[in-house]
């Protein structure tokens, strides 16, 4: 086992974060699943040895992390929140940081620019990263976790934020760095994200492990709520016309969309079959046909009443 | 302290050399370093016109005179320990603030390094702008044939900044590694309490740093014991607490 929490617990004064935790993530990729407040970046937060468990312990390949810096070598981490020195360029971002894993400047400059080059952004990695889209700011983040190549990634919902094909191209590259035998812990509240990256998904809600393991009920039980997409896009009139135009009965397409309302910029639509719809709409942001889709994200009130029919007594 | 000390210290001292000059606290230290610049060429200007610019009980206040009462009041009791809170305090405090403390915990090298390593960086940075300020100023203010005389007076006050910078400095990073809101504190401590407890009777004044910056008490020691022991318990206080950053 890679991780091993054991009666793990956290509160933050006499809030609790995480409660009487006990469980073992294997090799390869985990997901970490719970809507917002479940305990999952409180997890994270312990894993990477940045908290102090205020109960049991947590163990990283068989070490305690707290005040044991010796394993950040083998562990690479990118947080949730939104926190960069903006001044810096990516590349010296993301090398400076390098250099404090012990590296040379021009081992650190190497291993920044591969990095940047593996989330797609070397091509902008000279511009100032407060100049960076939200999507470029998040694979920057990913592009500091991986620059030493570490044996651990955790992934603090790392595809927040994104466009549709950033978000396919990064999960096809956590995949990758799997398949290259390296461990990845990866959050989100989003189902279908976690679900097209691994079957081992860890079920969070309000600081407990509710089902870990392969969890094909819980699957279908999401698939009877409806499940809300906010897209973010140029022109969001002409993203719904797309979406609702495939909807014509004589063009046979699936009946993916349940409903649509506008917001500022946005356009959020209720569907009841997610997977065919991230399909469809990644391939219409791939066309560029209804213009640039700028950003997807998925509130967390999806999983929430999944949850809340889970955990009733 | 968990692992190496130097060698990540030093990095880290790099890394944050180039942060300095980028914080939003940049201004204030080219303010307080250009600010007295300003003042001695007025000054200067002043007495070159045949003016007196200090005149106590009838008296013209002579030039030298007048670098020692800037040296005292301006550099020493003003923006020696500004510098000190507004840079020691952020130190830390800022990057925990703005969250971008976790891209340094994740790092393989002991936190203390991650204080000592800027604490350098703030201390080369505040010298090196505030020294060659008030090396300026008393070029600027003192006669050229005074100069000579009074040389080893200038690098005897130089010398009590640079130990002004460096124990402030040193205090109130530890109080940003101890405490969520420090500046408010520190400016309390420095403008507030040093100004009354200098004025106070008794062993009280004992209780500032400005006591030991004085040109009649011989401080050296006891600054660099502040300066030594604070910085120790920054690094100390750093590798115990956990900061728990906001969502």
């Amino acid at each position: 086992m890679i991780i091993a929490a054991d009666h793990l617990s956290k509160w933050y004064g006499h809030v609790s974060g995480l409660n009487d935790v006990t469980v073992s993530l294997p090799e390869g990729i985990t997901g970490l699943l719970g809507p917002n407040g479940a305990g999952k970046s409180t997890f994270m937060k312990l894993v990477t040895g940045q908290l102090r468990p205020s109960a049991g312990s947590v163990r990283v390949f068989g070490e305690p992390i707290w005040g044991n810096p010796a394993q950040y070598r083998r562990l690479g981490f990118c947080p949730e929140h939104d926190a960069f020195y903006d001044h810096m360029t990516g590349v010296e971002w993301v090398a400076a940081l390098a250099r404090l894993h012990g590296m040379d400047d021009d081992a650190a400059a190497a291993a920044a620019k591969r990095a940047l080059e593996a989330v797609d952004l070397l091509d902008v990695g000279h511009r100032k990263i407060g100049s960076y889209s939200k999507g470029m700011r998040q694979r920057v983040k990913l592009a500091q976790a991986i620059a030493h190549d570490p044996q651990l990634l955790i992934l603090d919902e790392p595809l927040s934020g994104m466009d549709p094909l950033m978000r396919r191209r990064t999960i096809r590259l956590i995949k990758e760095w799997a398949s290259a035998g390296k461990s990845i812990v990866v959050s989100s509240h989003i189902l279908h994200e976690i679900e097209a990256m691994t079957a081992n998904i860890v079920l969070m809600h309000n600081g407990r492990v509710v089902a870990e393991g392969d969890v094909h009920q819980i699957r279908a039980l999401i698939d009877e709520h409806p499940h809300r997409v906010w897209i973010r896009a140029q022109d969001p009139q002409a993203v719904a016309r797309t979406l609702l135009a495939r909807l014509e009965p004589s063009r046979g397409v699936a009946d993916d969309v349940a409903s649509v309302r506008f917001e500022e910029g946005a356009v959020v639509v209720e569907t009841p079959k997610p997977d065919a719809f991230y399909a469809r709409l990644t391939e219409i942001a791939a066309s560029g046909e209804a213009g640039l889709i700028e950003e997807v994200t998925s509130p967390d009130d999806n999983l929430q009443a999944v949850f809340t029919y889970l955990v009733k007594p | 302290m968990s692992g190496p000390l130097l060698g990540p210290a030093r990095r880290m001292f790099e890394l944050a050399l180039g942060e300095m000059l980028w914080g939003r606290r940049a201004v204030f230290m080219g303010l307080a370093a250009g600010a007295p610049i300003l003042l001695a060429v007025v000054a200067r200007l002043t007495l070159a016109g045949g003016s007196a610019v200090l005149v106590v009980n009838g008296s013209r206040i002579d030039s030298e005179a007048m670098f020692g009462t800037a040296v005292s009041l301006l550099y020493l009791r003003f923006i020696v320990p500004a510098l000190g809170v507004f840079y020691g305090t952020s130190l830390i405090a800022e990057e925990i603030e703005e969250k971008t403390i976790t891209y340094l915990f994740v790092r393989p090298m002991a936190r203390g390094a991650i204080v000592l390593g800027k604490y350098l960086a703030y201390l080369v940075c505040v010298v090196a702008v505030v020294l060659p300020s008030a090396a300026l100023v008393f070029v600027i203010m003192v006669p050229f044939a005074s100069i000579g005389p009074l040389f080893g007076t200038v690098l005897r006050d130089l010398g009590v900044m640079a130990l002004g910078l460096a124990t402030y400095g040193a205090l109130f990073l530890w109080a940003g590694v101890s405490f969520k809101r420090p500046l408010v504190g520190g400016l309390i401590f420095v403008f507030g309490w040093e100004s009354v407890a200098l004025v106070l009777p008794g062993y009280v004044r004992r209780l500032t740093i400005a006591y030991y910056l004085q040109p009649t008490v011989p401080g050296v020691a006891t600054l660099l014991a502040v300066a030594i022991i604070a910085l120790f318990l920054a690094m100390q206080t750093i590798e115990r607490r956990e900061y728990v950053l906001e969502q």
